[in-house]
């Protein structure tokens, strides 16, 4: 696949792009985490109840 | 015993922000998934609109119970029994078998986390088994509930109150339910109604809220992201209650309380380090008790949502919680038996 998908031009400014840090320890950790994170269900700003698709309360 | 600190809890306030969004992480496919196989289900009951102003309790008042902290230290069952009130009792999932030990029957119990194992333990676990490795620890570290300490006795004296008393009693059952908790509600025979909880805002165009409507017709209800603000917001949006007292809304910690005893202690240890809980934990003074309580992001997300929704509400809020962090401009906060004075028999 390498073979096909080589550059066909030459950049005029050098390009020098940061490569992408390995996650850490810590990071995924702290990921796992957050995915335990939360409430029981969503919370809604001011609405009560929607008895229907009309009438809004 | 968490130390305290009023300028601690700058990552548990930044993670306050992200709840909503974190909350719809965790379960909200889940509770889709689960909305999707109770539809088959949906005969083993009614809609919640059957109970819409119905005259459930004498008078014009509820008591809606959950079970924070200081059920535990304030006993409010033995009150509320004592005062022969005989308004509605709505009785949070967490709160239902406390009810019954004390002798109170709820006229409506509500439920709405769609987990797939831990809510069916609060109407007892035919399943449980405690022996397995890894079991969830959950009901054996919180403070909410210290009896579940002794799990399987627990669960077996849960099991047998239901089998005594819960046929017949009316559930306000969410189709986010889990398949266990259905299961469970239909074989103790409880008195099924059936509503959606709102995921999003039903106005918008793509709402998930107006999907779920469209595909089983229930009606939708703001849970305020817990079942306790759930059984609030039935008790005067569905039953139309005018005076609605709040009971084991603690939505905090006593000073006191280890941190390993709170809900979410592995998470934020694994977020900032054991040493540095401080950050994630807030402390709150409650002006009525002068006492200090502290909370965690998803106690304070129910409290300010709570909050919030009380200013819109077409009722009075008393919160006779005799604790925790929920006191603000829209709900009083009064002695359990100052409400019931005026409601009591």
């Amino acid at each position: 696949m390498s073979k096909l998908l080589k550059g066909n031009f030459e950049p005029k400014k050098p390009v020098n792009a940061p490569a992408p840090t390995p996650e850490t320890l810590e990071g995924r950790f702290e990921r796992e985490a957050m995915k335990r994170l939360g409430g029981s269900i969503a919370y809604v700003s001011k609405k009560k109840v929607m008895w229907d698709l009309k009438k809004k309360d | 015993m968490s130390h305290r600190r009023t300028d601690g809890g700058s990552v548990g306030r930044a993670l306050v922000q992200r709840m909503s969004g974190l909350t719809w992480d965790r379960h909200g496919p889940m509770a889709l998934a689960n909305a999707e196989r109770n539809r088959a289900l949906l005969h083993h009951g009614q809609s919640i609109a059957a109970l819409r102003d119905a005259a459930i309790g004498i008078g014009d008042s509820a008591i809606t119970i959950a079970s924070g902290p200081s059920v535990a230290r304030r006993d409010p069952g033995a009150t509320i029994r004592a005062s022969g009130y005989r308004g509605a009792l709505i009785a949070a999932d967490s709160a239902f078998a406390y009810c019954l030990r004390h002798g109170l029957v709820p006229d409506l119990v509500v439920t709405v986390d769609p987990h797939p194992t831990r809510i069916v333990r609060w109407f007892g676990d035919p399943a449980l088994d405690t022996s397995r490795p890894g079991e969830d620890d959950y009901f054996r570290r919180q403070d909410l509930e210290p009896r579940h300490e002794k799990e399987m006795r627990a669960n077996d004296e849960t099991l047998e109150l239901m089998r005594r008393h819960g046929k017949g009693i009316r559930i306000a059952l969410s189709t986010s339910a889990s398949e266990a908790v259905v299961r469970r509600v239909i074989d103790i025979g409880m008195d099924i109604y059936w509503w959606n909880p709102m995921h999003d805002d039903p106005d918008l165009p793509e709402s998930v809220t107006r999907r779920l409507f469209a595909a089983n017709g229930m009606p939708c209800v703001n849970a305020g992201g817990n079942v306790g603000t759930a059984s609030w917001m039935m008790a005067h949006a569905v039953l139309g209650k005018s005076e609605v007292a709040l009971v084991g809304f603690d939505f905090s910690y006593y000073a006191d309380t280890p941190h390993e005893r709170t809900q979410y202690y592995k998470e934020a240890v694994a977020l900032v380090g054991e040493t540095n809980l401080d950050d994630v934990f807030m402390w709150v003074h409650n002006p009525h008790l002068d006492l200090w309580f502290y909370t965690d992001p998803a106690y304070m997300w129910y409290q300010s949502a709570l909050l919030d929704l009380a200013r819109d509400a077409d009722c009075r809020t008393v919160n006779c919680t005799e604790g925790g962090i929920v006191f603000g401009e829209a709900v009083d906060f009064q002695p359990l038996a100052s409400f019931l004075a005026r409601h009591g028999r």
